[in-house]
């Protein structure tokens, strides 16, 4: 039971991670809550479904799976940086200026938007995700391992350790870590602001349209509402890490997810979400800036 | 500037006015409360449809025939969102426009909190779906249902669980709703008469996507028999995750929350088996095939769940005002108990409390990609 | 929005983004739609912008101000506040039942967002799980009610001082949390009371909710009308911004409003920020426990799907598209979020995009709400113009 729940844990923990990964990047930079991000991942679980659709009715999915899968991937995630851009322009830009919490309603009402949006355009039932990839599945020390599980795992590690080299070794990586210091100084020398803000949105974007394929994928299901109660556990996972801090969103959403597990299986499946908030309010007491937070300038980004 | 001031003030105190002007009645007000939008809103589109049905047919007739004049039908939408509180705002709403009967609501949660309002005003109600047993127990007279209720589901499931698998070893879950943890405590109460003690038994959260956690720790008990009492969505979830990510396989069992198409279109093979409580098949009740034809002229579609509950809802109470001639609460409700109806549905009648007095629930199961009705 | 070439590339991009989930068919009129509203937005701004009518319209903008201005000195002189009383005691004659009962919704929203206005848009503590006291408040005289009989008014009593001691509670733990930090925390305890009012099962009932909770008495009269509940509302909607208003000017109004700009210099300045802050939390608590409390006894029922999550978010947009920290603004917030979705009711499928959408554009057309805080202008006149206002980062 006990690498059951390991398992259980770290596969949700990888979804947390990568849709933290969104808030703080955009947080680190902005000091922004983006509570439109969970919309962001849910429609790039739907664009999935779209794209799966048509490729079936050209009869791809029979033909080479391996290309219907990259599409399936590659597809969302164009769109979803599309959104994810488009929601900067049109929600925050105009409000780069106005009182802290005024892009946070402007976020709020961009939620209630798309999530309706979607309900309208697509109805109010849940969606079936077809299943690509029958890996077959295996035990591993009395736990119930599926291939699909791997992948997941793989694809979201490997997504993470793109993350990592893109900030640390490339230009506009580092023109993202200058913007995060200090805004005004990297006008000064020279980083265009706001391109890095808007690449910024579409790589939280591209990361949550990862984490909505995967968990379409993984659970066969999506609907309209999974962007809200993703989105606050990602957020949750991000501030437990440290927000702003991008290895923190990683240790906070596995440990989110872990917790969370391992009190829904041994205590009580219907309080696992206090215990969750309640180590947040411990965490956050004796390190009042997450787990990671406020320990390395550098890292932020 | 104070002129100003004054003719504002003046101007949305007379628009004020004008908003409220009173309009004539000239028709028989019906209302039709549901989930409309949301998460829910195929539940509520069931209702709607159903009602729709029954008022166009009247109408086609020239009306309900009142105080001989032949009155059209109008039906009043409310989305409640499954909100309690939206419920008791639609209700004040009906009220106010001078419904006489009200089909609604869906959710047990908001029909027992609007059931005040209507009682208080008069109006009666008939709910096409909520089962909870304590809607009808409060004691109001407007109040009833023309579905079964929960106590009668958890019997018929739990006697299905005792004689026809077999089984002792039992998991409980539900989904920590009025209607979830009602049908589930039901059917505990109902297995623990015939001596069965479920090994397992937790609540989930509703809208979560993940219940590994959960039914590892159930996995352990080793049950041959996992109910769950709650809606399709976590029902879909649930079985595709017993079967594909935990290999478990015990019998699944629900109730009429997850009979909808989804459940094996989307589950597929992990659904194949699965068994449902339910009312009996309305493609054998002989009463129900004009509707069902209708239906699908209409709408382009099969009927779902609800549907011909709620066309039997708006049919009983049309059919009572033009009997008692009448669109008084008190009459209506007295009438709609005093005899037997003949309705889509076959013969019904309501007890005192406003429950039909038999409510047969059957056992269907997923056989080959559809509800299949078991004998 | 100009930056963005011409309406009819924008169209397209539109038109692009709405593909996946409209089809082609709903994408092309998206698009159109999208050109069409754009070209139409840019050729309005463009006569308003034109030299008579901008005139005009400054004209037309000042003279609203300025009677908005002299309306709310008005509302000092007493003819003109009788008049306006009596106006709004006159509401209920004049309005059917259904739409009493919406105001009566809309006056518990006005008490909730000036109690959250207090926390937020005074002291500066942002607070995403404010709900958490309404339910203390709404489930405290539920339960004294239907287990002790108790009756309203010192039910009224006792739903604000218990949800002032959780505003307490939950203060003592986050005293160091500063913005965002503060934030998650807050809308972790907001879903904490509601998890556990939908799983104590033994107290709360769980998801079954109370019922036949006591409706309040005045000597033999009870209340039970819409009408009945619209003037027990509007009583407590006028004390409480009479008491909101005070404390803004007051001693710890001030402390407030300089530990909003700055809590080291406010430390500075001698203000005792354990006492300020938990003063702020303790004081939006029990308003809303106030809320909760009417609530319970207008619905005679409570169950913890009323106090969900997004429940604390439409109450912190209520304070801040009114104007945080100014009272009439708040005021006037709440009264647009209640009044929108019912304006929009009959567009059942369409309400709750077009309420995000409008959400969105109010805030874009007016960052700092419908009607700033009085002090807050002359602060912000200090400062040299585009500076933004960092808070507790």
């Amino acid at each position: 039971m006990l690498t059951q729940q390991l398992v259980n844990g770290i596969v949700v923990g990888s979804v947390y991670a990568l849709i933290a990964l969104g808030y703080t990047l955009v947080y680190g930079i902005l000091q922004l809550i983006n509570f439109a991000h969970g919309e962001i991942y849910m429609m790039g679980a739907y664009v999935g479904i779209a794209v799966l659709g048509v490729l079936a009715a050209m009869g791809l999915t029979q033909q080479s799976l391996a290309l219907s899968i990259l599409l399936v991937f590659l597809v969302p995630m164009v769109y979803c940086a599309a959104y994810g851009v488009t929601l900067e322009r049109v929600a925050y830009r105009p409000l780069r200026q106005a009182p802290r919490l005024s892009p946070l309603i402007s976020a709020i009402g961009m939620s209630i938007f798309l999530q309706n949006y979607v309900q309208v355009a697509q109805g109010a039932r849940d969606k079936a995700f077809p299943n690509l990839l029958s890996l077959g599945s295996f035990e591993v020390m009395g736990a119930h391992v599926s291939g699909l599980q791997v992948f997941i795992l793989a694809a979201a590690l490997a997504m993470m350790a793109g993350l990592q080299l893109f900030i640390h070794r490339t230009r506009l990586g580092r023109a993202m870590r200058a913007t995060a210091q200090d805004r005004t100084m990297a006008a000064l020398v020279g980083v265009d602001v706001n391109r890095v803000i808007a690449v910024t949105f579409a790589i939280g974007s591209v990361l949550a349209a990862v984490a909505g394929v995967m968990v379409g994928m993984y659970y066969g299901l999506v609907n309209h509402y999974i962007g809200f109660v993703a989105g606050i556990k990602a957020f949750t996972a991000a501030v437990l890490g440290g927000i702003g801090n991008v290895t923190g969103a990683l240790v906070g959403g596995f440990l989110l997810a872990l917790l969370e597990s391992f009190w829904a299986g041994y205590v009580s499946a219907v309080y696992k979400d206090v215990f969750a908030f309640l180590v947040l309010v411990v965490v956050l007491i004796f390190r009042p800036e997450g787990i990671l937070g406020g320990s390395t300038e550098v890292d932020r980004a | 500037m104070r002129k100003w001031t004054l003719s504002l003030f003046a101007v949305s105190v007379a628009l004020l006015f004008a908003a409220s002007s009173p309009r004539a009645a000239e028709t028989i007000k019906i209302g039709v409360a549901g989930p409309l939008t949301g998460d829910q809103a195929a539940f509520g589109e069931m209702l709607k449809n159903g009602s729709l049905l029954a008022a166009e047919e009247w109408n086609a007739k020239g009306g309900v025939v009142l105080r001989g004049k032949k009155v059209k039908v109008e039906l009043l939408w409310g989305d409640d969102r499954h909100d309690p509180r939206e419920g008791v705002s639609i209700a004040h709403k009906f009220v106010n426009s001078g419904v006489v009967g009200v089909v609604g609501h869906f959710n047990s949660s908001v029909s027992i909190p609007a059931s005040t309002v209507y009682s208080e005003a008069g109006v009666v109600q008939i709910t096409p779906a909520s089962t909870n047993p304590k809607l009808t127990e409060q004691g109001f007279m407007t109040v009833f249902r023309a579905c079964g209720r929960d106590d009668q589901q958890g019997e018929v499931a739990a006697e299905f669980i005792k004689n026809k698998l077999k089984a002792k070893n039992v998991a409980i879950l539900h989904d920590k709703t009025t209607y979830g943890q009602g049908l589930a405590d039901e059917t505990r109460r109902f297995l623990g008469r015939l001596g069965i003690k479920p090994v397992f038994y937790s609540g989930i959260v509703q809208g979560d996507k993940d219940f590994t956690p959960v039914l590892t720790a159930a996995k352990q008990k080793n049950p041959e028999v996992v109910f769950f009492g709650g809606i399709h969505p976590e029902a879909i979830l649930l079985v595709k995750q017993m079967r594909e990510r935990l290999g478990m396989n015990a019998a699944f069992i629900s109730g009429d929350g997850v009979y909808v198409d989804e459940f094996f279109k989307i589950a597929g093979k992990a659904a194949e088996g699965s068994y449902i409580t339910f009312t009996p098949d309305q493609a054998k009740i002989q009463a129900a095939q004009g509707v069902i034809a209708k239906h699908r002229e209409r709408f382009g579609k099969e009927v779902g769940a609800y549907t011909i509950y709620s066309y039997v809802a708006a049919s009983l109470i049309l059919q009572s005002i033009q009997e008692t001639n009448s669109t008084a609460g008190a009459r209506l409700s007295a009438h709609l108990r005093s005899k037997a109806w003949n309705t889509a549905l076959g013969k019904i009648q309501f007890n005192a409390k406003g429950d039909v007095l038999e409510s047969p629930y059957v056992v269907w199961q997923v056989k080959g990609g559809r509800f299949v009705q078991l004998n | 929005m100009r930056s963005f070439a011409s309406a009819p590339l924008l169209g397209l991009w539109f038109a692009f983004l709405a593909l996946p989930f409209a089809g082609w068919r709903g994408a092309l009129w998206t698009g159109l739609a999208c050109a069409a509203l754009v070209a139409a937005a840019r050729t309005l701004g463009r006569v308003l912008r034109a030299e008579p009518v901008a005139r005009r319209l400054a004209m037309a903008q000042e003279a609203i101000g300025e009677s908005w201005e002299f309306m709310l000195r008005g509302t000092r002189d007493w003819r003109v506040a009788a008049l306006v009383l009596l106006g709004l005691v006159a509401f209920p004659w004049v309005l059917d039942r259904y739409k009493t009962d919406v105001l009566v919704v809309a006056g518990i929203y006005v008490m909730l967002s000036l109690g959250l206005n207090v926390v937020v848009g005074f002291a500066g503590l942002l607070d995403l799980g404010y709900v958490a006291f309404y339910a203390v408040g709404a489930y405290s005289y539920a339960l004294l009610s239907t287990w002790y009989g108790l009756s309203f008014w010192p039910g009224l009593l006792g739903g604000a001082a218990l949800a002032a001691v959780f505003g307490i509670l939950l203060g003592i733990p986050v005293l160091r949390l500063r913005g965002d930090y503060l934030a998650i925390v807050t809308l972790g305890f907001g879903e904490i009371i509601r998890i556990v009012l939908n799983n104590w099962d033994d107290v709360t009932r769980g998801p079954n909710g109370i019922l036949g909770i006591g409706r309040p008495h005045l000597g033999d009269f009870r209340f039970s009308q819409p009408m009945h509940f619209f003037y027990l509302v509007l009583a407590l909607c006028l004390i409480t911004m009479f008491i909101v208003g005070r404390l803004n000017r007051s001693r710890i109004g001030r402390a407030w409003a300089a530990m909003r700009e700055d809590e080291s210099a406010a430390e500075c300045m001698g203000v005792n920020l354990v006492h300020a802050k938990l003063l702020a939390f303790a004081f939006g608590a029990s308003w809303a426990g106030l809320g909760g409390v009417v609530f319970a006894a207008k619905q005679t029922f409570v169950s913890p799907e009323s106090f969900a999550f997004f429940e604390s978010v439409i109450i912190l947009c209520m304070v801040v598209l009114g104007g945080m920290g100014s009272v009439p603004g708040v005021v006037l917030g709440a009264l647009i979020l209640v009044a929108l979705p019912e304006a929009l009711r009959e567009l059942t499928l369409f309400r709750p995009m077009i309420l995000g959408g409008a959400m969105v554009l109010m805030m874009v057309m007016r960052p700092r709400g419908f009607l700033r805080e009085r002090g807050l202008r002359l602060a912000e006149g200090a400062l040299p113009p585009g500076v933004p206002r960092e808070e507790g980062r």
